[in-house]
Formats: C-alpha cells, sequence, structure tokens
C-alpha cells in the first residue's frame, strides 16, 4: 500500500508542472478566485511621495495598444515617431526633467518607457506644451487616443489618459502587494494569510495584466537630470 | 469660449483683486437640503428674502462694508444635485478632493489630513465654504446670521476667523501680499511697475488663454457652470513663530562660528540691518530675509541685498520691481524664488511663468509678542491661505510637487524643501545661505515651521453660474 | 547620543521606558532565544551557533571619509575579523537548510581598538521592540513538524495558496508554523517571516548579501551627520542551492577554506543614505532603492585561522561596539541587542571587549 500512497505523493508533487493542472489554473481557478476575492486594479506608476529619493528617476512605462494590429499599423506608428524624432528630443530637452525616453513596439502596443524626475501630471502637462502638437500624430494611432487629441485642448484628459496607460510597479518588496491591495480595496481585502501572497499576486495580474516589476534598479540613485548635468559640468 | 474681455461683474470677488478688508471669517457648510440650498444659491445673486449677496468684481463707488463669496467643493456640486456629466467634466485633482492629495502636497505626519480637527476630519461633509469679509466682528455676526437663518438649509460643521493685526504683515513678522499676479483687464500697470508680463486672464479664470502657449483648461460644462470660475485651494497653515524664531537664533550662532561670515555681513554692517542689534541679531535677520527672499518689511533682497533700508528708501509699489539675473542676491532656495522664479533660469523652461497664483490669506490667532512668551498651551496661529488658479493641478499642486518641495528647479537646491514652508524635517531639512560671491553656508536640521490643520479644494463659481446652480431642478 | 561612549561594550542598561508592564531585560531576552532552541548547549552562542571565522582586510573607498570620518573609512588597509554563521540556534548542524545566515565583521582598529558591523542575509528584521520579541520567539518555539499531505497540497493548489515546504529527512520539530501564525496576525512581521521561509541555503558564505538591517548615523569629515544603512554585496555574485535536491548537512565551511586557500573573496560594502519619512528607527521596514547609495569600499577575505576557537567560538561581537563617526539610532532592537550579546557573551564565556572595564 505505501507504494501506491509514494506514487500518489510524487504524482502531486509533479503535478503543478502538468499541463492539465495548469489549464485548470489559468482558465477555472483564476476567475473562480477573482469572482469571490476580486481585486481592483492598481493605478499606474510611482506612488506619490514627499521625499525627493522618490520624486526622482521616476519611471514611466506606457502601453498604448494600436488601433490598426498589423504590421502595416506598425509600421505607421515607427513613421510617426520618426518623422518627429528630432522635435520630441528638443522638447524634451525644454522639459529639462527627462533622464531617459525611449519608444518601442512590442506585439500590437506603442510602448513609451521614460525615466523623469518630479510629479508626474507635470511632467505630462510640460510634455504637452512642448510637444503636444508633434505627438498628438502619435497618439492618434492608439485606441482611445481620439478622445483626448489634441492634447494642448484636452490637457487634463489626456494626463488622465496616459496617466491609465502607465504600468502599475509592483512593489519592490514582496508584501507590500498587501498593502497596495488593502489601499485600493479598502480593509475589507485584508489578506491574514502569508501563503495566500501567490494568489493575491495572480488576482492583481488578472487585472493588470501588464505591469512593472518594481521600480527598477538605479546605477546612481537620488540624482535630478539636472543635478548630474551640472556635476558633470555640461549645463542644465 | 475664448474670449479677450470680462464681464468683471459675473466673477465673484476677491479673485482679480483684493478685497482688503482686515476680518475674515469662513463658514464651513454642509447641505442640509438640497432644495432649499439651491433657492438661497439663487437667492445671493440679487440678496433676495435678506439672503446676503454674492459679491462680484464689479467695480465699487465706494467699499461696501461686508463682501460676501461662496466655494463649493466637489461634494458640495455633488449635494446640490449637479448632473453627473457636468461632475465628470470637473478636473480630477478637485473630483478626488485636497486630503487625496496630501502627499502631493506635503501633508504627512503632524499635517496629514488624519491629524486635522473638526470639520476638516470629515472632508466628504464639506460642501460649501462661505467667506465674509468685513472690519468688525459685528458686521461678520449680521451677515452669518443671513447666511444662516434657515437651519435646515445647511448644516454650520465649523468656523474659522482671520484677522489681520498688522495691515499685510503676517505671523513669522513678514510684510506680505506684495507680489500677486495682475491682469491688463484690470490693474493699471503704472500703478503696478514689474518686469513681469501682466498676467493672462486665464492664469485665474476658466475660458481664456493661460501662461502655457497653446493650452487651454478644460471648462466644466456647462459653460454656464464652468465659464468665469475658478478654483482655489484654502488652507489652514499653523505657523510655530517660536520655533522659526529660535531657528533663527540657531542658524545666527553657527554662522557666527563659521570662517568667512564676514563676507555676509561685514563688521560693523550690523546698524545696516537695523538699529542696535548685535551681530547675533543682525545674522538673525539676514537668515529670515534669505528664507523669504525679502527682508521682513517686505524689501526684496534682489534689489537691497545689504540692508532693509536703503539708502533711497523703496516706495511700496515699487517693491515688486525686480527680477532674478543670473548673479541675484535673491537665493535659489527662499520662498519667494521657489513659488515665482520669475525670469530666472529654472529646470522646467516652460514653467517659469506658468504655475502663478493669486493668494489671497489672512492670519488667525493672536500676534506672537517676544515679551509675553507663550505659556504651556500655545496658541494655534497662522494663515487662512486662499490659493487661487484656474488649474489646481497646474498651478498650487504643481508649485507645491516640484517647487515648494523637492526643490526640483534648481539642482542647487535639489533635495531640499521651501525653508519657510516646505515639509521639512531636522534629520535632513536644509538650506543655504547664499553669500554674494556665491559660496553657501548649508543650514542644517531645518524643521518644519508650517503645518497644515485643515483645508479643502472649492471651486468659485462665477455670479451666473451660481445662478444656474439655483435653478437646477427647476 | 552625542555623548555615547563611543567604546560601548554594553556597561550599562537601556533606559526603561515608563510604561505598565516593564521591557524585558537582556537575559529575559536571551533567555527567549535559548527556549526557541531546546537542543542549547550551554557555552555556544545560543544563535547563530555554528560558524567559522576568516580574517582579511577592508579598504575604503576614496569617497567614504567624506561620509563617515570613522578610522576604517580613512582609506589605509584595516584588517578584519569576520565570523560567518548559521542562523539556527542548534548544535545541530544543517548547512542546506533553509535559514538566514549571519556575516559578523570587526574591523581592527589602531590601538587594539576595534568596531563591528553585524549582518545577515534579511533585509529586514521580524519585530519593532523587545516586548515584539519575546511574542515572536514565544510563537516561533519548536513544535513537531505536520507534513501536508497530498491531499492538502491538491486542497492548497486549487486556492492558488502556497504549499508548505516538506520537512527536510529528519526534520522533527520546526518553528515555522509559529512564525507564520504570528506574521499573519501582524503585518510588520511578513516581510522578513515571508523572505525567511524561502531564504534558501547559499551554495557558499560568501555568495549570499548580509544586511546591516538598522540604522546607523554616520558623521562626516565635515561633521554632517547622516541616517544610514550598511549592506555587504558578494562580488562573486549571489547563488543559492537547488531547494529540490536533498540538503547537504556539512558543505559550508569546506567551501569556504577551499576557496580562500585558491583565491580571496571580496564583498563591496554599500551604504544607502536614508531620508526623513523612511523607516529610521524601524528594522522590519526596509528602505526605498532610490535613496543615494554610497560606495564605501571593499572586503577581502583571505585566511582561515588556525585557530577557530578563538576565531570563531570564543570571538565577540557586538552591533554597539562602534567608534567615532558612528553612531547608533534610536531603533529599539538595536538598543536591546547591545546588553542581550553583552549577557549571551558573559554566558558562554565569550572574549571580553577590551574597553569594558566591568567585563569579565
Ligand atoms: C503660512 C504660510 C506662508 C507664509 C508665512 C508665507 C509668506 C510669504 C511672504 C512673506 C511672501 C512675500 C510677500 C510677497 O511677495 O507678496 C510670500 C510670497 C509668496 N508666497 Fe507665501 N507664505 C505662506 C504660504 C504659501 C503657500 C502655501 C504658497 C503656495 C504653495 C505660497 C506662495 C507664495 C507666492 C506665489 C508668493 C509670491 C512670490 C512672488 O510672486 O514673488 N505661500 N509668502
Ligand atoms: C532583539 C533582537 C535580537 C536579539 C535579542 C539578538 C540576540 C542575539 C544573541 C544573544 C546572539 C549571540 C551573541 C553572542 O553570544 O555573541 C546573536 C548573534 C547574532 N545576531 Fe542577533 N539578536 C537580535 C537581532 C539581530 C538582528 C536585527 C540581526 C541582523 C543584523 C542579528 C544578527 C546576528 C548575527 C549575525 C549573530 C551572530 C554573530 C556572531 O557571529 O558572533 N541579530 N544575536
Amino acid at each position: 500500500m505505501a507504494g501506491l500512497a509514494d506514487r500518489f505523493e510524487q504524482f502531486v508533487k509533479k503535478l503543478p508542472e502538468t499541463k492539465i493542472m495548469k489549464f485548470v489554473a489559468g482558465r477555472i481557478l483564476v476567475p473562480i478566485w477573482a469572482s469571490r476575492t476580486p481585486v481592483k486594479p492598481q493605478p499606474g506608476g510611482p506612488h506619490y511621495s514627499v521625499q525627493s529619493g522618490d520624486n526622482v528617476q521616476r519611471m514611466m512605462n506606457l502601453i498604448m495598444p494600436l488601433k490598426d494590429k498589423s504590421a502595416v499599423g506598425r509600421a505607421e506608428a515607427a513613421l510617426a515617431i520618426a518623422q518627429n524624432k528630432d522635435e520630441i528630443y528638443a522638447g524634451l530637452d525644454n522639459v529639462g526633467t527627462v533622464h531617459f525616453a525611449r519608444f518601442v513596439i512590442v506585439g500590437e502596443n506603442i510602448c513609451m518607457f521614460s525615466v523623469y524626475d518630479g510629479d508626474f501630471t507635470n511632467y505630462i502637462r510640460d510634455f504637452i506644451a512642448t510637444i503636444g502638437c508633434v505627438f498628438d500624430a502619435v497618439v492618434k494611432l492608439v485606441e482611445g487616443g481620439d478622445a483626448v487629441i489634441p492634447s494642448e485642448t484636452h490637457v487634463e484628459k489626456f494626463i488622465d489618459w496616459v496617466h491609465a496607460h502607465d504600468l502599475y510597479q509592483v512593489s519592490d518588496q514582496a508584501t507590500d502587494l498587501f498593502r497596495d491591495i488593502e489601499a485600493v480595496n479598502g480593509e475589507t481585502a485584508i489578506t491574514r494569510d502569508l501563503r495566500l501572497l501567490p494568489r493575491d499576486l495572480i488576482l492583481q495580474l488578472h487585472v493588470n495584466p501588464n505591469v512593472s516589476l518594481g521600480s527598477g534598479y538605479r546605477a546612481y540613485p537620488g540624482y535630478s537630470v539636472a543635478e548630474v548635468r551640472k556635476q558633470f559640468g555640461i549645463g542644465w | 469660449m475664448v474670449s479677450a474681455m470680462v464681464d468683471v461683474a459675473d466673477v465673484q470677488g476677491n479673485i482679480l483683486q483684493g478685497y482688503r478688508h482686515p476680518r475674515v471669517r469662513h463658514l464651513i457648510l454642509s447641505v442640509g437640503d438640497a432644495a432649499e440650498a439651491r433657492a438661497w444659491l439663487g437667492a445671493t445673486v440679487s440678496g433676495a428674502g435678506g439672503v446676503p449677496q454674492v459679491t462680484s468684481q464689479a467695480p465699487w463707488d465706494e467699499k461696501p462694508s461686508t463682501c460676501f463669496n461662496i466655494g463649493l467643493t466637489f461634494e458640495g456640486l455633488r449635494a446640490l444635485g449637479t448632473a453627473s456629466q457636468s461632475l465628470a467634466s470637473f478636473p480630477t485633482e478637485f473630483v478626488e478632493g485636497m486630503t487625496a492629495r496630501a502627499l502631493k502636497l506635503g501633508d504627512i505626519g503632524d499635517s496629514a489630513p488624519e491629524r486635522w480637527p473638526a470639520p476638516f476630519d470629515k472632508p466628504r461633509d464639506i460642501h460649501v465654504i462661505v467667506s465674509v469679509h468685513a472690519k468688525e466682528v459685528a458686521d461678520l455676526d449680521r451677515v452669518q446670521r443671513q447666511a444662516l437663518q434657515n437651519a435646515r438649509t445647511f448644516r454650520l460643521l465649523g468656523v474659522r476667523e482671520g484677522f489681520n493685526f498688522h495691515g499685510d504683515y503676517v505671523h513669522f513678522g513678514y510684510h506680505d501680499n506684495i507680489s500677486q499676479p495682475r491682469f491688463a483687464e484690470i490693474h493699471d500697470p503704472e500703478d503696478y511697475p514689474d518686469p513681469q508680463e501682466m498676467a493672462p486672464l486665464g492664469t485665474v479664470l476658466l475660458g481664456y488663454p493661460n501662461n502655457f502657449e497653446g493650452l487651454l483648461w478644460h471648462v466644466p460644462d456647462p459653460v454656464e457652470l464652468g465659464h468665469n470660475g475658478t478654483f482655489n485651494a484654502f488652507r489652514i497653515l499653523a505657523q510655530d513663530v517660536v520655533g522659526f524664531e529660535n531657528y533663527l537664533t540657531e542658524a545666527a550662532k553657527y554662522l557666527l562660528t563659521q570662517a568667512g561670515v564676514d563676507e555676509l555681513l561685514p563688521p560693523g554692517a550690523e546698524t545696516k540691518i537695523g538699529a542696535g542689534l548685535s551681530r547675533e541679531a543682525a545674522l538673525r535677520e539676514i537668515v529670515a530675509a534669505q528664507m523669504c527672499g525679502r527682508w521682513r518689511n517686505g524689501v526684496p533682497l534682489a534689489v537691497s541685498p545689504d540692508t532693509p533700508d536703503p539708502a533711497t528708501p523703496i516706495p511700496e509699489k515699487q517693491l515688486n520691481n525686480f527680477d532674478y539675473a543670473a548673479n541675484s542676491s535673491c537665493p535659489y532656495s527662499s520662498h519667494i524664488r521657489r513659488t515665482n522664479p520669475r525670469d530666472a533660469q529654472i529646470v522646467q523652461r516652460v514653467a517659469n511663468n506658468s504655475r502663478r497664483l493669486v493668494r489671497r490669506g489672512i492670519p488667525y490667532g493672536p500676534p506672537y509678542d517676544p515679551a509675553k512668551p507663550d505659556g504651556v498651551e500655545a496658541p494655534e496661529r497662522g494663515l487662512l491661505g486662499n490659493f487661487i488658479g484656474a488649474s489646481l493641478g497646474a498651478q498650487f499642486e504643481a508649485m507645491c510637487t516640484d517647487w515648494v518641495n523637492v526643490g526640483l528647479q534648481d539642482p542647487r537646491v535639489t533635495g531640499s524643501n521651501d525653508p519657510l514652508i516646505g515639509a521639512n524635517a531636522p534629520e535632513t531639512g536644509w538650506f543655504d545661505v547664499v553669500l554674494k560671491s556665491g559660496r553657501t553656508f548649508r543650514l542644517r536640521s531645518l524643521p518644519r515651521f508650517v503645518r497644515s490643520r485643515g483645508g479643502a479644494y472649492t471651486f468659485l463659481p462665477s455670479v451666473s453660474a451660481i445662478r444656474y446652480l439655483g435653478s437646477l431642478g427647476k | 547620543m552625542d555623548d555615547t561612549p563611543s567604546q560601548n561594550c554594553g556597561a550599562q542598561s537601556p533606559s526603561a521606558k515608563n510604561t505598565a508592564s516593564p521591557d524585558p531585560s537582556p537575559s529575559q531576552l536571551v533567555d527567549a532565544i535559548i527556549e526557541d532552541f531546546p537542543d542549547h548547549r550551554p557555552g555556544t552562542r545560543p544563535i547563530h551557533t555554528i560558524g567559522i571565522g576568516v580574517g582579511g582586510y577592508f579598504e575604503a573607498s576614496d569617497i567614504a571619509r567624506n561620509y563617515c570620518r570613522a578610522e576604517h573609512f580613512g582609506g589605509q588597509r584595516v584588517d578584519v575579523s569576520v565570523r560567518f554563521s548559521n542562523g539556527s540556534g542548534s548544535p545541530v548542524q544543517h548547512d542546506g537548510w533553509n535559514d538566514v545566515r549571519g556575516m559578523a565583521t570587526r574591523f581592527h582598529l589602531k590601538n587594539e581598538a576595534a568596531t563591528d558591523l553585524i549582518a545577515m542575509t534579511l533585509n529586514g528584521f521580524f519585530v519593532r521592540t523587545t516586548r515584539e520579541f519575546i511574542d515572536f520567539t514565544t510563537a516561533a518555539r519548536q513544535q513537531p513538524v505536520k507534513k501536508e499531505t497530498p491531499w492538502q497540497k491538491i486542497w492548497d493548489m486549487l486556492q492558488l495558496k502556497q504549499p508548505l515546504r516538506d520537512p527536510y529527512p529528519g526534520q522533527k520539530e520546526s518553528g515555522d508554523a509559529g512564525t507564520l501564525e504570528y506574521a499573519n496576525a501582524h503585518p510588520f512581521a511578513q516581510l522578513a517571516v515571508f523572505q525567511a521561509g524561502s531564504i534558501g541555503a547559499p551554495v557558499s558564505y560568501v555568495r549570499a548579501a548580509y544586511h546591516a538591517v538598522h540604522t546607523f548615523i554616520v558623521t562626516g569629515e565635515d561633521g554632517v551627520r547622516r541616517p544610514v544603512r550598511f549592506a555587504w554585496k558578494p562580488v562573486a555574485g549571489v547563488c543559492n542551492t537547488d531547494p529540490d535536491a536533498p540538503p547537504e548537512d556539512d558543505y559550508l565551511q569546506g567551501e569556504l577554506r577551499e576557496r580562500l586557500a585558491r583565491w580571496p573573496a571580496r564583498f563591496l560594502l554599500m551604504m544607502t543614505i536614508g531620508e526623513s519619512g523612511d523607516a529610521l528607527d524601524d528594522p522590519t521596514v526596509p528602505w526605498p532603492a532610490k535613496r543615494v547609495r554610497v560606495v564605501m569600499g571593499t572586503l577581502i577575505l583571505d585566511t582561515v585561522p588556525a585557530d577557530q576557537q578563538a576565531a570563531a567560538e570564543h570571538i565577540s561581537f557586538n552591533p554597539w561596539r562602534l567608534v567615532d563617526g558612528i553612531e547608533p539610532s534610536n531603533d529599539p532592537i538595536l538598543l536591546a541587542r547591545r546588553d542581550a550579546y553583552e549577557d549571551s557573551r558573559k554566558r558562554r564565556g565569550g572574549t571580553a571587549c577590551p574597553f569594558n572595564r566591568s567585563g569579565t
């Protein structure tokens, strides 16, 4: 009999790796638990903070689904960026708070990833003021983009829209996910079992399918664009 | 929608121009009965039925003895029955309300909304903030009685009262209310010598161009509701006068130990700072001036770096006639340079003039008398501040997040907060006293002098908007 | 804090707070630990019992002294003694088991002076106060381990819940169930318990990162004081054993001997500068990675002293053995460690700090 029990144990041990269990987990268990213990999507971008270290070198990870998902649509987006590249770079020079910014096409999305200093709304507002006109050409190609352009006369809506496309940054410390969930869903969402952390993560990823894993690594955290430029003697 | 002309009789008073009444009483109200509250709003337009009439910005023949104005929170607009479509057209920061934005405003620790006393501990109950300005307390009482004659219309949640105990001086002993945006449509540039351009109306009114080229703030729908309205950050800011004065002393003592202090205050120059001042006392005043950017009497450091009393006295009117040259004697971290960099070089090139605010503040609490130190139970004193602008996000909040705190505008101040009003803490707070040579003395252990004790984001509707709200549901 | 004697090996007792029930005494703290390890052998450490002493030197970076004027950050080479350890208080060696590791470093300064930096592989502690420590150690008492049945595991899977780790071969008891329960009721303990639960075993003592956890206040050459936290980053990189392979009980010390016989091992000492608003006095909360981080120097380990009685057993570290330029913060756990370590040292007859005039 021991042999049978052993075999059962071995079977259960390997179960999570099996196709059938993966299918059950992804297609059945996740929807069940998502409806039993629903969590709301987490807002994108870094948390507000008054601490200066938190207010420099912040990440923006915009994922914007293209209207035309074919290669033609992707090429259109690539061209819109290429044609406006100089204008965008000139604008960023004047925004003054952007460390890095790049455009990436991932699957059916045009993405903009950047590292900036200061408040998000200030960044986007200054961005609109300097490059709104040219950036509209990109936004036009994105699902839902028509409702927020021209950005210059839809400033508030545009900022909210960009914020909504910025990825949730999963907490850097594993168990802080609980705190994020409580903050958005209220006291009732408090998980009283540490072993349920994986489930909370799964359910969060269920509603925030794209996320940034943590707030990212920095080689020289704590310094603004202008501090770095000043220190190197290249003007700010 | 964009018109160059403005009908000032449609704009509530105290926005484009200040009243300069010495007393204010803010009545913090919750709507008791929506229909009655709407009727009441309608009545304030004309002053029908003994309800006080709302004061507009229309020019006066004679200054009225009392002025009466209305601000509405987002919850207030909702309680009055504003259509949801219309509610949705308000900007996010106003919808969320001041308490939700605490971290952006530096409202942490002691200043956190959870620590605010009633009625600000229940921000969602705050619907209407009525502000009465007058010269006499009796007038304030009378207008309050008239406004609240019907007990069912509103619940009075709380009252905050301010008094200009010393003209335009505020606690900490500074002359305030010198620099304000002025408008070509209202002010005669001759009267306000200032190298800064006149501000576009859109700085403070919805429906007009603002300082950001090409950008327009969304005017809440419908146009009758939004046009000629504006937003206000009402802030109750407690000031730690004792802490402030003590810090000045500590700073002066520290500076006295520093080699090079003579560059800051050449021996014998004490009398230029004030008659009969000791070296320490003179240094205190220098630190106070550098923290603000003006000597306590309002004379700008940018104009008069060495003395608050230049040989040729600066007339009141000329106190704003300066900007910040590269070698300006005004420290880049000072309060006025942080909150309005004027034409100075800043990191966010596009933002120089875009964050200007109209400020209407009146102190509260007893003036501090160094001869009579506070007892154990120190009375609370501070400023009842109104920070008015057409976009809370682009002006008040933008200023608080990146400039007042954090100090992103200049790499020499990044990582520090406004010395007067910033969310400082002794462990890490610092302020650089700047010498003429450009050298600096870093003052550390800078504590927080100004704490938030309440507040709300309000919408200041136009007179037509008040009429419109009064007619809702009819 | 300014007038704290810089060489302090624990003559005074922590200032007792004026509260109803008194804070636990240093010896109560040590007793509490011993109770978690019933097989504790008197004369040994009650925790971090199994370890190995190694030697080497530390070389500060060229800017270290700008931030901390302490002697060992001056730039010249400073001899060090390091003791690596397994966290467990059991005298039975299980290198391959899931366990926190320790790295205690003594910097030998001029005139026989010394300063210690004690670090471990968790970046946060379990509790914030000594009373919580007593509750936590009480919760962490050894209980017979329960192995989950396959059915329970299936039920875990259906709940998308993390299954319990199977006990190691021969493992009869563990404190894991109690600490888990404690963490579920005390959010501040969750991070450390969660991390400790899956921390695994390093392939080498020098292939793990170690954190000194508490905040210290350092003073730079210019007199500026800053709240900081220290961490050792292994140049060889972090690497754990395969958690699915059967654990080995005795390999870490041998590995280190072999390694150092061939080539020195190095660690980078990183110092993070805190800001007001960071958890300055709370060791359960790690600081965000967005704080200014300073390279303070490199540690080079190259010898394994033959006399391990002295290098690993008798040597006694104390987080309060500090020098001018480094002060403790107000972290209550850090405060409590001063006298608890001294109490433990006396019990096991460890080498006294040469500066402790009242010492044994
Ligand atoms: C109790 C708190 C405060 C005190 C004691 C205070 C004091 C002063 C003083 C003395 C001045 C110089 C007078 C003048 O130029 O008109 C001033 C100017 C100013 N303050 Fe404040 N202030 C306080 C809060 C604030 C806050 C919260 C803000 C906005 C976030 C602010 C924004 C400004 C601005 C924009 C100016 C004019 C700068 C210029 O245009 O040159 N103040 N304040
Ligand atoms: C109140 C909390 C704590 C208590 C009561 C405590 C107690 C002790 C005791 C009694 C010893 C043995 C000392 C000896 O006999 O020499 C010890 C060793 C040790 N502890 Fe703690 N500890 C605490 C917190 C910590 C923390 C936060 C760390 C993280 C850095 C830590 C890391 C270590 C290490 C690495 C050792 C071994 C030192 C060696 O190799 O000699 N402990 N602890």
